[in-house]
């Protein structure tokens, strides 16, 4: 225990400056969401770089949380849903169950090339097509896969902070 | 004649009538004629028994019923009660039984005759007035019961082996208590109890202390104490279910009933006399059988094994209460003694009210399903609700929390132990000070613990989703055995709401024990005399249905200003929910296992097959767990190995030679005429 204090110590804050705060439009229900936007991350096919990216964005470096964005554990809970990765056949019906279930108002975002549009996947035999395919899209993220800055403009756009 | 009277002899006439009528009537009549009788011959011993409580006394003797001793009996409000007691569970099982054995293979002659006669055996255990009579109603009792434990004897090799344990273990109790209650007669001169009471005090301590253990150990194996419980969680799920609630609501009551008799009012400690280190025996042995008990029926996954193992741990907090009343009574404080067995005499009640309830339940369920496995029901609320509504009920008066049955009980019990302990300055005033707070803990141990087992019982196996075929097919009881339910119900609910009605007549049970004063007084609140403390049940269930009102009425409220909306439930996105999601007996009771660990000692096995190809691929996983009765593992295998061993040896001597045998027998009676010979 003291052990970890130590440490805690030793090693401070290792969270890089904020950046500036993004341009352009946000959607329209972040005034609604008043700068709290929880997150539920869904993986509809994904190689899982996107999540390694993502994890990276809520880690203590790039620090995501600070702009008041969260990662929860049920789309119950959230207002808003990250997914990633081409949407395969077996995902299709439980993403679309996933967007049921988020109370309104609720958002989307489509995080990583795959998600916009099929990307490296597009074709392949298990791939119906991109999120916006099954689910309405309200914001995009592009990249393969996108860097950890990307991430935390795009959820700075909901947020707003 | 007082009333009592009447109503046993009644009682008794019924009991022979409805057993005459087994005999005599055919197949489809049977049940009827049967159910009704036992109904009735219970009825009849309430009413008796509920009147010898009040007061009105009998005593009978009829010289020449039985041969050299007779039969003698007298009726005082102790007995009174046990025979209230046993009347009321008779009443209930007797009702139930008319429906419950036309459909479920109990309706053979013999399993009926047998029936009526166990109920009155059990009425006249606590009427009898000497040795004799008590042995031959103990052993009547033994009998009858054995031969229903064996009723169903052709549904599977597991019948005839409970009924194995059962005999043996129930005949070595006997000859214990055999043994005991003549070394005390031959002393006293006299086989009737009232010549015993005379001398029961002025016997040496050795004496008597031998008197007490050994009639101890005989009643405990009957109360299912450890570490005599072994038959127990055997023979009473293997009985027909009627037959469960008789035997454990009220045929392990009379164990209890034996240790007060003997201990507390024919060796006279409840004058004083006896020794301290007697009650401490008993309220430890009670301690440890509790909370064993209710850690083993916690996990447990068969249904009515769980109910017998609850009863081991009824019975050890009853034994908890009558060994703290020996205790204050040898060292001459008559009011707490006479609070802590009221508690004791309280719980009986109680417990054969809940317990009654449950088996009768869980036959219910055994009868519609077809199976008594936790892990394969659930899901009987659509199905059956008065049967989940009864079981339910029982299993919230069988855990002491209020406003459940048990909770007045265990409240009165935890009240004496509490208020021992500043009074504890007295003789033996060690011993107390150390038994009293281990023995609330124990009580609060167990007390938590059953109520882990009850929520496990009814979640597990009435709600959800159905776990097999049987579970999601089944219908609701025939309204006989709702009936016999809905006696039992009543009764709980009685008790747990109002149970100053039953409180005056346990104490005077109590009293008549230990000679106290009156130890809780109060029409609708339960006040302790002589300390303080106050419940009122009915307060306290009223509030809490108020509250619960109160919070249904503000969600409702605060739900109906929210706009609604319909969503299906949330499942993972993947769905339907199967009943294989679902928790199950075994894992709901899996963390307090771990908890246990160290005593419980679970044994796990893993068996993990390969392919043949590559021992990276895995071909099949299995997984065994069992928790085995650690108390059997360690001194019932080790006794029964001795056993077989010696019966091996002594399988040499006799080789099947008649010759050899006829020199056995002119040896012996050599030697003993040698004997003879040389002594005299």
């Amino acid at each position: 225990m003291l052990d970890l204090w130590r440490k805690i110590r030793r090693t401070g804050r290792v969270a890089e400056p904020a950046p500036p705060m993004p341009t352009g439009e946000p959607p329209s229900v972040t005034a609604v969401l008043a700068g709290s936007v929880q997150l539920r991350h869904v993986d509809a096919g994904s190689c899982n770089g996107c999540e390694v990216e993502i994890a990276s964005a809520f880690g203590p470096v790039y620090d995501a949380e600070r702009y008041g964005a969260r990662l929860v554990a049920s789309p119950r809970h959230a207002d808003a849903l990250l997914v990633t990765g081409p949407v395969t056949r077996n995902m299709a019906e439980p993403l679309r169950r996933t967007h049921e279930a988020v109370p309104n108002p609720k958002l989307v975002v489509a995080v990583g090339d795959c998600a916009r549009n099929c990307g490296t996947f597009a074709g392949a035999y298990g791939v119906i097509g991109a999120v916006r395919d099954v689910v309405p899209v309200d914001l995009e993220i592009a990249g393969c896969p996108p860097r950890p800055e990307a991430i935390v403009e795009g959820v700075r756009k909901l947020t707003g902070r | 004649m007082s009333v009592a009277a009447v109503a046993l002899g009644a009682a008794g006439v019924l009991a022979v009538l409805s057993s005459l009528a087994a005999i005599v009537l055919s197949a489809p009549l049977r049940p009827a004629a049967v159910g009704m009788g036992t109904a009735l011959t219970g009825l009849a011993g309430a009413v008796s028994g509920v009147d010898a409580v009040l007061g009105g006394s009998m005593s009978v003797a009829l010289p020449g019923v039985l041969p050299l001793a007779g039969v003698s009996l007298a009726l005082d409000p102790l007995g009174g009660l046990f025979i209230a007691v046993t009347g009321g569970v008779a009443l209930a099982a007797g009702i139930y039984g008319i429906s419950y054995s036309r459909s479920h293979g109990a309706n053979g002659r013999g399993v009926q005759a047998v029936f009526p006669l166990f109920v009155l055996a059990m009425l006249l255990v606590p009427a009898a007035s000497s040795v004799g009579t008590f042995l031959v109603c103990w052993e009547l009792m033994a009998l009858t019961s054995l031969l229903l434990v064996v009723a169903e004897h052709r549904r599977g090799p597991e019948v005839a082996r409970a009924g194995r344990w059962y005999v043996v273990m129930t005949h070595l109790g006997f000859v214990a208590v055999l043994i005991g209650l003549l070394v005390f007669a031959a002393r006293a001169g006299d086989d009737s109890f009232r010549a015993m009471r005379e001398v029961g005090r002025h016997l040496s301590p050795g004496l008597a202390g031998l008197v007490f253990v050994v009639t101890s150990v005989g009643f405990a194996s009957k109360a299912g104490i450890l570490p005599l419980h072994a038959w127990l969680p055997r023979a009473h799920p293997e009985a027909p279910s009627h037959v469960s609630a008789l035997m454990s609501a009220a045929m392990v009551n009379l164990g209890v009933y034996g240790i007060v008799r003997v201990g507390l009012d024919l060796l006279g400690s409840g004058a004083g006399a006896g020794a301290g280190w007697w009650w401490s025996l008993v309220l430890g042995l009670g301690a440890v059988s509790a909370v064993y008990g209710i850690l083993q029926a916690a996990m447990d996954t068969d249904l009515k094994r769980l109910l017998g193992q609850s009863t081991t741990e009824n019975m050890g907090l009853v034994l908890v209460g009558v060994g703290a009343a020996g205790l204050f009574a040898t060292s001459g404080n008559r009011v707490l003694a006479g609070l802590a067995l009221a508690a004791a005499l309280l719980h009986v009640v109680n417990h054969a009210a809940f317990k009654t309830l449950l088996f009768l339940a869980a036959g219910s369920v055994l009868r519609a399903t077809g199976t008594r496995d936790l892990d394969a029901l659930g899901g009987l609320r659509s199905g059956m609700p008065w049967t989940t509504g009864a079981f339910g009920l029982g299993a919230l008066a069988a855990s002491a929390l209020p406003p459940g049955t048990a909770f007045v009980s265990e409240w009165l019990l935890l009240q004496a132990l509490i208020h021992g302990l500043p009074t504890a300055g007295g003789s033996g005033g060690t011993t107390a000070a150390i038994a009293m707070p281990l023995a609330v803990a124990a009580v609060a141990l167990t007390a938590g613990l059953a109520v882990a087992t009850f929520v496990k019982a009814f979640g597990i196996g009435f709600l959800a989703k159905p776990r097999s075929a049987g579970a999601e097919h089944a219908r609701e009881s025939p309204p006989g055995m709702l009936a016999g339910m809905g006696v039992a119900g009543v009764a709980c609910v009685v008790l747990a709401v109002l149970p100053t009605v039953v409180l005056s007549g346990v104490e005077a049970a109590a009293g008549a024990a230990v000679g106290g004063a009156e130890a809780v007084s109060g029409a609708l609140t339960v006040r302790l005399v002589g300390v303080t403390g106050e419940l009122s049940p009915l307060m306290l269930t009223l509030a809490l249905l108020a509250a619960l009102v109160m919070v249904v009425g503000a969600v409702r409220v605060v739900a109906a200003r929210r706009t609604a909306r319909t969503a299906r439930l949330w499942d993972c996105g993947g769905g339907p929910m199967s009943a294989r999601m679902e928790y199950t007996a075994t894992s709901f009771a899996e963390p307090l296992q771990r908890v246990f660990d160290d005593v419980l000692r679970p044994e796990q096995d893993v068996d993990v097959t390969h392919h043949e190809e590559s021992r990276y691929l895995v071909r099949a996983v299995e997984y065994r767990r069992k928790v085995p009765d650690r108390i059997e593992r360690r001194l019932y295998e080790p006794v029964l190995a001795a056993v077989a061993t010696w019966g091996r040896a002594g399988r040499r001597l006799a080789t099947g030679s008649v010759h050899r045998y006829l020199g056995y027998g002119f040896y012996t009676v050599c030697s003993l005429l040698i004997l003879l010979a040389v002594t005299r």
